[in-house]
């Protein structure tokens, strides 16, 4: 591509015929074929693919530990896995499902469908989006590795000083957990800052801000909770890290350290990251409910501006955690009354679709389904959650049961049920054939009742004293008949997720072919071939309407012009998206891969000594070099 | 492609890891381990002295959560009162390289256990046995004679020194000096 020679006349998307510019443009945004190509491809199709597919395979390993741990907590005094192994699970379950499935999946999706949804060709920074998967697989597997050899985290997902300080959580258990936090951060924070990119930079020609899909809303309010919150858990784990390897006293009070600054530090990004969790929920609960009731989403305006207020309020509610370590009284009270005030905009969300449902008419298929289940398990959490905002009750319940219902009530409610919708929703985009309804419906219900008879009766448990984190109980305490419950239900639960693997590998191989638009929904990514070709869009659509292909049915306006030879794309302004400039998009390259692989290097071997920062650093320095190296092309002209 | 499958399972089965492994409740009533240690490297004739030891010191030294335990157990027993933080006191300093009475774990456990003359009394019948193995890993520890692993970090109190994991590992010295005690005419 770089021989073109700077005179001549490039090859623009005006002078083919649409069939023609198909295949050139597929072959310019293709990835070469075999291993090197597979490692080295920027797509953001392919690298969305490998993140969702990532996530739910971590979002299954945490499942499993869940399992495991339902088994042994069945009956009281059991003796299927002792104390050591239990506390290894349990963080194990917590921190999986938190760092490895819950803030990845919302992002991978965002990789995925965002540049599809504005209508550009590849997300912004595409080799940084490469880096970041390869640094998350990183991350997860050393984790989870290190748990296979008996090296675990045992402290919680949390991993509280000074329980997971170097006094009481001898060997490396917990620098795993600690490093995983970073190689997390890097690749939350990677993704999070292409996301904004893309979305401020890369809309299609006439999308202005009240045009974006609630979706990408979601992820681009999603994105900046990211930047905002990770730094602090950053800062936290590095500490505990220092803390840990080489003697700092960040977290010793007789040196003159805080240990509760550990937890304002964990916290001010923990609350944010269950909004982390949730906000992409909302994007496709909004986009599923849109589709699904065939009108435009009742009040876009106030749905937008409440994600928007829920993104600024979750800063400022993370105290709630942290209501029993001795706070004055004033900034309890200050912390109920913010932890109450996040209701509103919540509120104002599940009124909006509820109102779209009411208003349109919806059709009831599999995803639709998983956003009613939604609407009333959320509700339910939501409901506790009102409760432990305020501090007499939070003091008595804190670290029991109750707790644990309450917030597997808003994160499965919240997280995993829309995720659930949003697979069969955007399933036959990824794939281009249709899961099965039939299955889809069994899986729903299964979820469904498996969830509330696995967490409803811990409500009770936690009321009747239950504490969490404890690996048995004695028959006396009454606790038996809710726990075999709990554990019943559990297994519904899994089931139901053994339906949900079956269903969608049967679907990959066997299901109908969906087309372009199987739900006849109105947003971009149904404008293009499923699965979508490499380039997105033959041609970058012009958007004059919230739901363009609702507006437009016959054909989309288009803008053309763009270099069909080599990666080019529109750049538009920020606010009123109109087309400013023809910016290159980077071409695939092995290095991120590489800088990856020096990244893990370095972190992992920061845990066993601190001189891995100073020739880890020069290793990733080495790789960045090749990264940026420049290679004299059109790109870096641009 | 199958054998990459491979690959983590032999990681696995060669790396078991010994230094993580943590049992939370020990019988309860172990009886005392029967080790034959000398205290001299020398013995009459040509072959070494005759020593049978139990193996349990190798599970205990390299082992991250028994020398952490015996962090605990060794200021909870006021193994401190005369010994400092190991830089010695009334008592002689154990994170040096100079062992009176021997060296190692076993010597160690022995000289918890028995008491030795000058000072150190007999914890005999007063810590249960695995806690004494489990303080003499942790002495162990103390002149960094464990892996850089498995040896304790900082402790959440005032530190005197650098934490037993930051020191670098030392060479031993049997029988090297007089205690402080016994330099003193009583």
């Amino acid at each position: 591509m770089s021989d073109l020679a700077a005179g001549k006349d490039e090859l623009r998307d005006t002078d083919l015929s649409d069939a023609e510019l198909s295949a050139r443009l597929a072959k310019t945004w293709g990835t070469a074929r075999g291993i090197i190509g597979a490692l080295s491809t920027v797509d953001h199709k392919i690298i969305g693919r490998r993140y969702i597919f990532t996530a739910i395979f971590f979002l299954f390993l945490g499942g499993l530990a869940a399992i495991v741990m339902r088994l042994q907590l069945a009956r009281p005094e059991n003796q299927l896995i002792g104390p050591d192994l239990y506390n290894q699970i349990f963080t194990m379950h917590g921190t999986t499902m938190m760092f490895l499935f819950g803030v990845p999946i919302g992002e991978a999706f965002a990789v995925y469908l965002v540049p599809l949804m504005v209508g550009t060709r590849n997300i912004a920074f595409p080799r940084l989006n490469a880096y970041s998967y390869y640094v998350y697989l990183a991350g997860g597997l050393m984790v989870w590795f290190a748990f296979m050899l008996n090296t675990g985290p045992d402290a919680g997902w949390f991993s509280y000083v000074p329980l997971s300080g170097p006094e009481n959580a001898p060997g490396k258990r917990v620098d795993f957990w600690a490093q995983m936090i970073t190689f997390t951060e890097v690749s939350g924070l990677a993704v999070a800052v292409q996301v904004i990119v893309t979305v401020f930079k890369q809309r299609a020609p006439g999308m202005t801000l009240d045009r974006i899909p609630l979706f990408v809303w979601a992820e681009l309010i999603n994105a900046f909770i990211i930047v905002f919150s990770l730094p602090a858990v950053v800062t936290a784990s590095a500490m505990l890290m220092m803390d840990r390897l080489v003697g700092t006293h960040f977290f010793n009070p007789a040196e003159g350290g805080d240990a509760l600054l550990y937890q304002h530090l964990f916290w001010f990004f923990g609350h944010p990251e269950v909004y982390i969790i949730f906000i992409p929920a909302t994007g496709w609960v909004s986009a599923i409910v849109v589709t699904f009731s065939r009108r435009q989403a009742f009040g876009y305006l106030p749905l937008v501006l409440s994600m928007i207020s829920v993104g600024f309020l979750s800063f400022g509610l993370w105290v709630h955690h942290m209501f029993t370590t001795g706070l004055p009284q004033l900034g309890a009270s200050f912390f109920t009354a913010s932890s109450m005030l996040i209701a509103i905009p919540n509120g104002i969300q599940i009124f909006c679709w509820i109102a779209t449902l009411w208003d349109g008419r919806p059709v009831f298929r599999t995803p639709l389904l998983f956003v009613i289940g939604f609407f009333f398990i959320f509700v339910l959490g939501g409901l506790s959650g009102i409760m432990l905002a305020s501090v007499p009750l939070d003091t008595q319940v804190h670290d029991t049961y109750f707790v644990v219902a309450h917030f597997h009530y808003v994160l499965i409610g919240g997280n995993v049920f829309p995720l659930l919708g949003a697979v069969y929703y955007w399933f036959p985009k990824f794939t281009g054939r249709m899961m099965s309804e039939r299955l889809g419906k069994w899986n729903f219900w299964l979820a469904f009742v498996g969830f509330n008879l696995a967490f409803f009766p811990m409500h009770i448990t936690g009321l009747m004293g239950m504490p969490r984190r404890v690996y048995t109980y004695q028959p006396e305490m009454g606790w038996s008949t809710y726990n075999l419950l709990s554990t019943i239900g559990a297994l519904v639960l899994f089931v139901s997720f053994v339906v949900f693997l079956y269903n969608m590998i049967a679907s990959a191989r066997r299901g109908p072919l969906a087309g372009d638009n199987p739900w006849d929904a109105g947003t971009l990514e149904w404008a293009t071939a499923s699965p979508p070709p490499p380039q997105n869009f033959n041609r970058i659509p012009f958007v004059i309407n919230r739901e363009p292909l609702w507006a437009e049915r016959e054909k989309l306006p288009v803008a053309t012009g763009l270099a069909v030879e080599k990666r080019e794309l529109v750049v538009t302004t920020i606010s009123e998206a109109r087309a400013d400039l023809r910016e290159s998009s980077p071409e695939p390259s092995i290095w991120p891969l590489l800088a990856a692989i020096a990244t893990t290097i370095a972190f992992v071997g920061s845990i066993f000594t601190p001189w891995a920062v100073v020739w880890g650093g020069l290793l990733v320095a080495f790789t960045l070099v090749g990264w940026f190296w420049p290679k004299n092309n059109k790109e870096d002209e641009a | 492609m199958r054998a990459l499958w491979l690959f983590p399972l032999a990681v696995l089965l060669l790396t078991a890891c010994e230094r993580e492994k943590r049992e939370f409740r020990p019988p309860q009533m172990s009886g005392e381990t029967d080790e034959e240690i000398t205290l001299s490297s020398i013995s009459a004739g040509s072959s070494p002295p005759t020593q049978r030891t139990s193996g349990k010191g190798q599970e205990y030294e390299d082992n991250a959560y028994h020398i952490s335990q015996g962090q605990k157990l060794y200021h909870w027993f006021n193994c401190n009162g005369c010994h400092a933080n190991g830089g010695g006191d009334s008592g002689p300093a154990l994170m040096d390289d100079r062992w009176i009475y021997g060296g190692s774990i076993e010597n160690i456990v022995q000289t918890i256990r028995e008491g030795r003359p000058n000072g150190m009394p007999s914890f005999r019948g007063k810590i249960p046995d695995d806690q004494i193995w489990e303080i003499a890993a942790y002495v162990r520890s103390m002149g960094r004679y464990t892996p850089k692993t498995a040896s304790p970090g900082r402790r959440d109190a005032m530190s005197p020194g650098p934490a037993e994991q930051r020191r670098p590992p030392a060479e031993m010295h049997q029988g090297g000096m007089i205690p402080p005690s016994a330099q003193m005419p009583q």
